[in-house]
């Protein structure tokens, strides 16, 4: 018999969608948030910064996430948070960086990542990141997945990376929550977890969901069967909402996992990441979300967000976008290089427009995305800015991730989460020379002290040589 | 506005330009060879450049086109790509890149399909030729690939069967199976010089793996012909076994992708192979590529190394030039870059006459709107064989299309 077997191209194209804005944090009933004390503090945060000291950037010109750009500005960074900009900012004894034409900006976010739960080496035991065994998990958390020592980590910290969203993958039509990290070295997950951001719950569309279970020939193996399932679960997800607002604790349903998830949801508490990429199933969504009162935060590869970019802008969804991927398969067919443009501009510039990475190399050079996806928006005749597009990887994913409060931007109070560039960040030679976490320097590219290196990495290629130095 | 003005202005000169001799005026040029860009005019008559240099002499028929200082390079060739032979990789219906029969000899050839969407997109993204190659398989060869002229046209244009494709390393049982089947393929491969094909198809070894007559004839011309074998490996004492098979077959080796050859640069350079890599690529997928990294591309140009340029993802043939782009942000020189999607690939497969802007070659010739190593450049004029080609695509059209604000349904905006 023939030993070779073919090839069949492996297209677990994973799937992501994140959401932003506007989350409504009030609950349904006033009792609920003591209905259920284990849900938002178990596995919280314990993130403490590294150690820092106060450090002034001369002279830099700067991107600040919101559009705004600053010429040979100075910045004062002190206890982890941003302090000052501005020309000439005296700071006696503090540390001085000369900045001379080179470019600041915020720390750069990607919200869709799966760094951790399918980490590299890619082999079957580090395959983490769909529970493709059932078409709703919304009981499984991503987190829970996480390997802290992915060398990934910190090859996207050298790209100015400094926070990322890391989200179950998309073979599920509920596929578990998603959450925040800074882009720290730490041994536990919980000392990785950004604090405060939000849970997201990943949704997907479309192939991925009906592709995975129709080959097992169960539900769904269409996009109509990916409906009813979500539609079925939204059901349930209300009447287990109902039951637990009810004052009688004894006739509170008994709890559980999948169906908090969906609560959070439905009491704003957690944000829907919806990786779909058809414009037709994009609306269908919409309308879900409104049949069942819930907000979508963003649509994830949404190869088809241009064809209804004014929807999108009313009904205030981000779209996180690749600057060029497709033809993998079908549902990623349309794509056209201004669709993060054209999602930015919808309602004169209302628009969400996010580019994210969903990959390992592309996380590494979300400003290269970026430059892309302007360049293209610009020849097709918008006149976007480079200020104007550093939004797409900072403030807007910030938005999406629930994380704006406290970083995405250069603003005065928010976390000092900021990277140093060689050079324009819009161009393909420069390079992140420091990133700062909460103020700290994480990486710096003229001192292998402060490059991290992971547990992975030490030794095994050969004892006195670590991976990747 | 401005920009719409711009795409007009250059498809009436399109439209406009019927004369057999065209002059690109002024531009930057690259010329593919290693050398630094200067400002130079091109004079390309019929399919041809006849002359580069300053102040060329030029008839009143001859078409002049201001560049005006832009870039110019060769029309760029992708090394490695599934170009007209895979339209949607997950629908297995529109893809030709496989076969249960053959192996070695199995031909991408006749499979092409020039109106395969990929093409204009990667055409106007500045590929103007390719190689189409078959995919991966668990038997260690996977086939031949062939070199296409991307112009779209029916009569397909470029030269087929022209390298062996496969791999050596992790994957399907122990490598030393692997190079053990490599090695008794190149000896099958040998025997063409004095043994029959039907006598070499009656032996045992070729009827145990599944041999045809055109998977034997195609090592036939690996072995003895010097046809390009193009083997993907990484691990670097891998990479020190697919050298020490191309000394003792004397094989016209290309490397590919090889992660963990900064270890073992000066063997590679010692053997005068030449490489094609993923500059962007230092992620160790696997246990092959622990010493993956985004300084190989520095290293390889340092030691002298010839290199080319695959990209991470299908469809998107053109992200060399970000990949080369992040190779020189990394300390790969400007020359290495461009000569790597040109003049680099057309000397290792053989492809004589194009791959830069020099007399006597076919006029395959990029004008673009900035550096072409910067992602967000674009072309601004595409030759191929002295023919300028439209930049549209299916993606332009689309685009077009939703930038249409007039109120009527979408299916009548064209």
């Amino acid at each position: 018999m023939k030993n070779k077997v073919l090839l069949s191209i492996l297209l677990l194209t994973f799937i992501g969608c994140s959401e932003s804005f506007n989350v409504d944090l009030s609950f349904g009933d006033s009792e609920s948030d003591s209905i259920n004390p284990g849900i938002d503090n178990a596995f919280a945060s314990t993130y403490a910064p590294m150690n820092s000291e106060p450090m002034l950037f001369r002279s830099a010109n700067i991107y600040d996430g919101l559009g705004g750009e600053f010429l040979n500005y100075d910045l004062l960074l002190s206890d982890g948070k941003i302090i000052e900009i501005g020309e000439s900012i005296t700071a006696p004894g503090v540390m001085v960086i000369d900045a001379t034409d080179k470019w600041i900006t915020p720390g750069i976010i990607d919200i869709h990542s799966h760094m951790g739960v399918y980490s590299a080496p890619g082999v079957s035991t580090s395959s983490d990141g769909n529970e493709a065994t059932s078409p709703v998990t919304a009981e499984v958390w991503a987190e829970h997945s996480l390997w802290t020592q992915d060398p990934q980590f910190a090859l996207a910290l050298k790209g100015g990376v400094t926070a990322f969203h890391v989200l179950p993958g998309s073979a599920n039509l509920f596929g578990g929550r998603g959450a925040t990290f800074k882009n720290v070295s730490q041994n536990t997950v919980q000392a990785m977890k950004f604090p405060d951001a939000p849970h997201s719950l990943k949704m997907a569309c479309g192939e991925n969901p009906k592709r995975v279970y129709g080959n097992r020939r169960q539900a769904p193996s269409t996009r109509m069967g990916n409906m009813a399932g979500y539609r079925s679960a939204w059901i349930e997800a209300v009447e287990y909402t109902d039951g637990m607002n009810e004052r009688n604790s004894d006739r509170r349903p008994t709890r559980d996992l999948a169906m908090d998830t969906l609560m959070g949801v439905l009491n704003g508490e957690i944000l829907i990441q919806n990786h779909c990429y058809r414009a037709e199933e994009m609306a269908m969504m919409i309308e879900l979300s409104k049949e069942f009162n819930y907000k979508i935060t963003a649509f994830h590869h949404a190869v088809e967000a241009y064809k209804i970019a004014d929807l999108l802008a009313d009904e205030e969804i981000c779209a996180a976008l690749w600057a060029d991927w497709w033809g993998f398969k079908h549902e990623a067919y349309d794509m056209v290089q201004a669709n993060v443009a054209i999602i930015d501009q919808a309602k004169n510039g209302t628009g969400c427009a996010i580019v994210h990475s969903d990959d390992p190399v592309g996380i590494q050079h979300l400003n290269q995305e970026a430059a892309k996806a302007m360049a293209a928006g610009n020849r097709a005749g918008y006149e976007i800015s480079r200020a104007h597009a550093m939004r797409w990887i900072t403030s807007n994913p910030a938005k999406a991730a629930g994380i704006l409060d406290q970083t995405g931007t250069i603003e005065i109070g928010k976390d000092a989460d900021v990277v140093l560039w060689s050079g324009n960040p819009f161009s393909v030679y420069s390079r992140a020379e420091k990133v700062l976490v909460d103020g700290a320097l994480a990486f710096d590219m003229d001192n292998p002290k402060i490059q991290p290196i992971t547990d992975f990495d030490l030794g095994i290629i050969q004892p006195q040589a670590n991976r990747a130095q | 506005m401005k920009r719409l003005f711009t795409s007009l202005f250059l498809l009436i000169l399109i439209a406009s330009i019927s004369a057999e001799t065209i002059l690109l005026k002024g531009g930057l040029v690259h010329s593919g060879n290693g050398g630094a860009g200067i400002i130079q005019d091109i004079l390309i008559s019929d399919n041809t450049i006849v002359d580069v240099g300053n102040n060329l002499i030029i008839d009143g028929n001859t078409q002049v086109i201001e560049v005006n200082g832009l870039p110019v390079t060769p029309g760029l060739i992708s090394p490695m790509s599934n170009l007209g032979i895979v339209e949607i990789n997950s629908l297995d219906v529109t893809r030709d890149d496989e076969s249960e029969l053959l192996s070695a000899g199995f031909s991408i050839f006749n499979a092409f399909n020039p109106h395969s969407t990929g093409i204009p997109w990667n055409r106007s993204n500045g590929v103007t030729s390719a190689i189409s190659t078959p995919s991966e398989t668990s038997f260690p060869i996977f086939g031949l690939g062939s070199h296409f002229i991307l112009d779209g046209s029916l009569e397909i244009k470029g030269s087929k069967d022209i390298a062996m494709f496969g791999r050596l390393g992790a994957s399907y049982g122990s490598r030393a199976e692997t190079l053990s089947l490599l090695e008794s393929l190149l000896d099958i491969g040998k025997m063409v010089n004095s043994m029959t094909i039907e006598d070499i198809l009656d032996l045992n070894i070729a009827d145990q793996l599944e041999l045809q007559a055109q998977d034997i004839i195609a090592l036939g011309k690996v072995v003895n012909d010097d046809m390009p074998l193009v083997i993907e490996t990484n691990r670097a004492v891998d990479i020190l076994q697919a050298l020490a098979m191309k000394q003792k077959y004397g094989l016209n080796l290309v490397l590919v992708s090889i992660e963990e050859a900064p270890m073992v640069l000066d063997q590679i350079k010692a053997s005068n192979t030449p490489v094609i890599i993923d500059p962007m690529d230092n992620i160790p997928n696997s246990f092959d590529e622990l010493g993956s990294s985004l300084d190989l591309g520095r290293m390889l140009d340092q030691a002298g190394i010839p290199i080319m340029f695959s990209t991470q993802r299908s469809h998107n043939y053109h992200l060399m030039r970000q990949g080369s782009g992040n190779a020189v942000a990394h300390g790969m020189s400007y020359e290495t870059a461009i000569k790597g999607m040109t003049q680099t690939v057309a000397q290792t497969f053989n492809l004589d006459n194009r791959g830069s802007i020099e007399p006597g070659k076919l006029a395959d010739v990029i004008v673009w709107d900035g550096d072409p190593l910067e992602p967000a450049s674009f072309p601004k004029i595409i030759m191929i064989e002295g023919q300028l080609q439209d930049l549209s695509s299916r993606s332009s059209k689309l685009t077009e299309r939703y930038m249409n604000k007039e109120d009527k349904p979408s299916s009548y905006k064209h």
